[in-house]
């Protein structure tokens, strides 16, 4: 653009945006002071303003909603005489996957395609399968499939559809098996059968249930509405059943922060169904309390028959307004929509659900509108914080009981108006008071609420501490450490019943800090992970204290080791005692801590001596030297370390501890040399790993913790020795 | 698709020139998508340009490892390919209302108030055209924001501008193109 044309945009930008004609007429005298040219072509452009505006909006519309058809579709490929090959590439129907025969392709998502396939064996039954699609097989999506596969699985819930079966194909694409579910959208369902508002408010109640139960699993649907809730009659009574769930979780990318992808996900969704956080082209921060504004929108639809907003409006509004409306604009309550309908229209809406258009205005007014209108708060922290606590809600109305829903309070309506009119109310502090006084709450509601308000709290921490570490597993599992990290710090308690995945995620973070050296991040993730440890068999908890107690000495947190070593040995159960033991001699010990020990060490030498027959390994013997050489009997220390060597088990890790611990219980007898030569055997095995550079390690090459442990030794071994021997050794 | 991510890649490490070699890329996919969206139920719903666009993003190259700089390419390029998707979609209907036999619609025969939204997007495209010729910097911003769908937050970011400029010049453009569709069509 060159400068005129900048200057021209500038001052048409400005004087279009001048409503008052004379404010504006003031603008381009003083803007345009002396070029006459300049005013005459803003002026001539502005003239056009208003139908300029229209023309691009109109034409907005239609890029927005451009109507193809499919024979638009055929021109497309006629006009670029390309072929689609799609079809020709992906599965074939009449294929087989597995075990599993593919009929009919039933649907397609972002990066997986869905199909209605037969499973022969062990049971003849039709299932959904789906698999990634042809293309999307890259090692993240991959990852995010499986993620998501792992979520679906640990969902058990009779109102939503199961996870039966993962697998791969042949070519390598992984696909799982969703039980297929035939039946009704809840909407068509409830319409057809005329079912009443209050056999609709159950139904819905089952699907609350539901989605509060994958909120419990960690798992946001984020797209529910009346088409992923089908009904299925069971033994004659409808069960709704929640179906596609979070499948695009999986495959879209989500969990990456880039807005645009955000972006994406968001308006291939369904506008009316979404909430103002999800609309937010920043809408990184999506919690469970979307899904609520999701099952509002639902309930809203259930009991008018109507969206609160309505879709096509939306869409045709364009991006930017339709934000603005779910962000700013209040829906009607739905007794006032259903009111304002058309004669006809509320007569059909009434029959439908089996009532005279009057019973069913009495019917919503009141608690249903408030039930409705807190779920669709434009506040998330204003809405129910639970599906649980909007299903409960609905069930006291059933029962007649009060709800917690209720129109705003006088007060909180006096606090809009307040900010709303500063000035006025400058000195209304005393009218405010007034009204709370005249609010007169009932002492004993105001608790009976507070307590269901805090169990709301509680469950809901739990379900987001649920989605958070979810999304730890998958950051971990594209490699995102530091992520990971990141969302585990943000965990408000330690989660009372996390999944294998869960408890992994920990571990892997812990592992990748302590293997980079970040001793403080490593030391907070498996102080958290000893601390939930519990589903793991207990070898593996053991090897976890042991990781633990090393990094928490490299981290020099001396409170927190001491902490870590009481748990450690209070917990300590007799198939530990091996590794905990030894873990819990790293460093030098108290007197009282020598006693706490004992017992374990004497059960561990007990345990030790060779017998006939059964072998003793070099790992079992360790602790009992470390043991001895800590109690000043160094005897039996050098006795233990030698006999740990000669079994030649080839642990490196084991034999370094082995050497060091002989060095330095030789020196602390005086044998000088010996000591001597055995410390440069350790320190040549240990330095030569770390040269190597520190990695996961196996239990045969020994773990990354040992080596660090065996580390610790040298430095102590080191420190005694060389400290003390400070004359060069005569060559 | 790994086509994509090559170039892309090679973009990133500033080898090739973009547009020309991402483009045909981009259009197939988007084309691809857009008949599948369009086989499946509510098509008019689902085809938000800014979503196929994303989407085809998403797809093509997943995670968020490319560069900004790549994003950059791709935009402008998925911008042209929905351009050219929606023109020949609308080329068509606009021809089939008109008695067919005419594979493209002489915009002279429009009547600019009371065209149908096929032909607002014919009308926009010939602009455009024009535009481009004039301006490439003004119409690079149009494209964008009006085939490619991006907000004006979007674009700033895209061309490196600030959203003022972008609110700005958008405005500035509407005009001048309306002005001139209208002019074509005395």
């Amino acid at each position: 653009m060159n400068p005129e044309s900048q200057l021209e945009a500038a001052v048409c930008f400005v004087a279009a945006n001048v409503q008052d004609p004379a404010l504006r007429t003031q603008f381009l005298e003083q803007a345009c002071a002396g070029d006459a040219q300049l005013r005459a072509a803003v002026e001539e452009l502005l003239l056009a303003h208003g139908d300029a505006e229209k023309f691009f909006a109109e034409g907005r519309a239609a890029v927005n909603a451009p109507d193809l058809d499919t024979q638009a579709a055929a021109s497309i490929q006629e006009a670029t005489g390309e072929i689609q090959q799609d079809d020709l590439t992906d599965e074939q129907i009449g294929s087989r996957i597995g075990r599993y025969t593919l009929l009919q392709r039933i649907g397609e998502g972002g990066c997986g395609t869905v199909y209605l396939a037969e499973q022969a064996e062990p049971v003849r039954r039709q299932v959904a399968l789906k698999v990634i699609k042809l293309g999307m097989d890259t090692k993240n999506v991959i990852a995010r499939f499986e993620a998501e596969r792992q979520a679906l699985a640990m969902m058990d819930h009779p109102n939503i559809a199961r996870v039966l079966d993962a697998g791969a194909t042949e070519t390598g694409r992984p696909f799982f098996v969703m039980e297929l579910v035939r039946g009704t959208r809840i909407t068509k369902y409830c319409d057809e059968n005329h079912l009443d508002t209050v056999q609709r408010l159950e139904l819905f109640i089952q699907v609350c249930h539901a989605i509060q139960h994958a909120h419990q699993k960690g798992v946001i649907h984020r797209d529910i509405k009346p088409s992923n809730i089908l009904v299925t009659l069971h033994d004659g009574a409808p069960v709704p059943k929640v179906i596609d769930f979070g499948i695009a979780k999986a495959t879209e990318g989500r969990l990456t922060n880039n807005t645009l992808f955000t972006a994406c996900e968001q308006f291939v969704g369904t506008p009316a169904y979404m909430s103002p956080e999800q609309a937010e082209i920043t809408g990184l921060d999506i919690d469970t309390r979307s899904d609520i504004y999701s099952l509002g929108v639902l309930l809203y639809e259930l009991l008018t028959g109507r969206t609160p907003f309505d879709t096509n409006v939306l869409m045709q509004a364009g991006l930017d307004e339709m934000r603005r409306t779910l962000r700013e604009k209040e829906p009607q309550m739905p007794s006032t929509m259903i009111t304002s309908l058309r004669r006809t229209e509320l007569t059909l809406t009434a029959s439908q659900r089996h009532a005279e258009p009057p019973k069913l205005i009495s019917q919503l007014k009141g608690d249903l509108d408030w039930i409705v209108m807190k779920a669709l708060e434009k506040d998330r922290n204003r809405r129910y914080d639970t599906a649980n606590g909007l299903a409960m809600d609905i069930q006291r109305y059933l029962d007649s009981e009060p709800v917690v829903a209720r129109p705003p309070s006088r007060l909180y309506r006096l606090q809009k108006l307040v900010r709303r009119n500063n000035i006025v109310f400058a000195a209304g502090g005393a009218v405010a008071l007034a009204l709370v006084i005249g609010l007169g709450l009932s002492t004993w509601l105001f608790f009976r609420e507070r307590e269901a308000r805090e169990r709301e709290a509680q469950l809901r921490a739990e379900a987001e501490d649920r989605a958070k570490i979810t999304q730890a597993v998958m950051f971990v599992s594209q490699g995102k450490y530091d992520d990971a990290d990141e969302t585990l710090k943000q965990l408000k308690a330690v989660p009372s019943n996390p999944t294998l995945d869960g408890v992994s995620a920990f571990r892997s973070v812990g592992e990748w800090m302590a293997i980079h050296g970040r001793w403080q991040q490593a030391a907070e993730r498996y102080s958290a992970l000893i601390k939930i440890d519990k589903l793991d068999n207990v070898k593996q908890i053991a090897l976890d204290y042991e990781a633990c107690g090393v990094v928490l000495a490299e981290s020099q947190d001396h409170e927190a080791y001491a902490d870590f070593w009481r748990m450690a040995v209070t917990n300590c159960s007799t198939a530990q005692i091996e590794t905990i033991l030894i873990t819990c001699l790293e460093l030098p010990v108290s007197q009282p801590q020598m006693a706490a020990l004992k017992p374990l060490a004497d059960h561990q030498e007990s345990n030790s001596v060779p017998r006939a027959k059964s072998r003793v390994s070099e790992w079992a013997m360790m602790p009992v030297a470390a043991w001895k050489y800590r109690c000043g009997d160094y005897d039996a220390a050098m006795e233990w370390s030698q006999r740990a060597l000669e079994l030649k088990s080839k642990f490196p890790a084991c034999d370094a501890d082995a050497y060091l611990i002989l060095a330095m219980a030789d020196y602390q007898r005086g044998h000088n040399g010996e000591a001597l030569a055995e410390l440069a055997q350790g320190r040549q095995s240990v330095e030569t790993r770390f040269r190597a550079g520190l990695d996961h390690g196996k239990a045969e090459a020994s773990y990354w913790f040992d080596w660090v442990f065996a580390r610790r030794l040298l430095q102590e071994a080191s420190a005694l020795i060389d400290g003390d021997s400070a004359q060069p050794t005569p060559e | 698709m790994s086509n994509i991510t090559l170039v892309l890649e090679s973009v990133g490490r500033g080898e090739r020139k973009p547009t020309e070699e991402l483009f045909p890329l981009v259009y197939q996919e988007l084309r691809r998508m857009a008949a599948a969206r369009m086989a499946g139920e509510a098509a008019g719903h689902t085809l938000q340009p800014t979503a196929l666009v994303h989407e085809a993003w998403l797809q093509l190259v997943g995670d968020g490892e490319q560069t900004w700089q790549n994003r950059r390419h791709f935009f402008g390029a998925a911008a042209e390919a929905m351009r050219r998707i929606l023109i020949l979609n609308a080329r068509r209907k606009s021809a089939l209302k008109r008695g067919g036999g005419q594979s493209r619609v002489n915009i002279e025969d429009l009547e600019i108030t009371a065209a149908t939204p096929d032909e607002h997007i014919l009308l926009i495209d010939e602009a455009l055209q024009w535009l481009e010729a004039e301006d490439p910097e003004t119409a690079r911003m149009v494209l964008l924001k009006f085939f490619g769908g991006l907000t004006n937050e979007e674009v700033a970011e895209n061309l490196g501008v600030s959203l003022r400029t972008v609110n700005r010049q958008w405005l500035y453009a509407k005009l001048k193109l309306f002005r001139w569709i209208r002019d074509q069509n005395k």
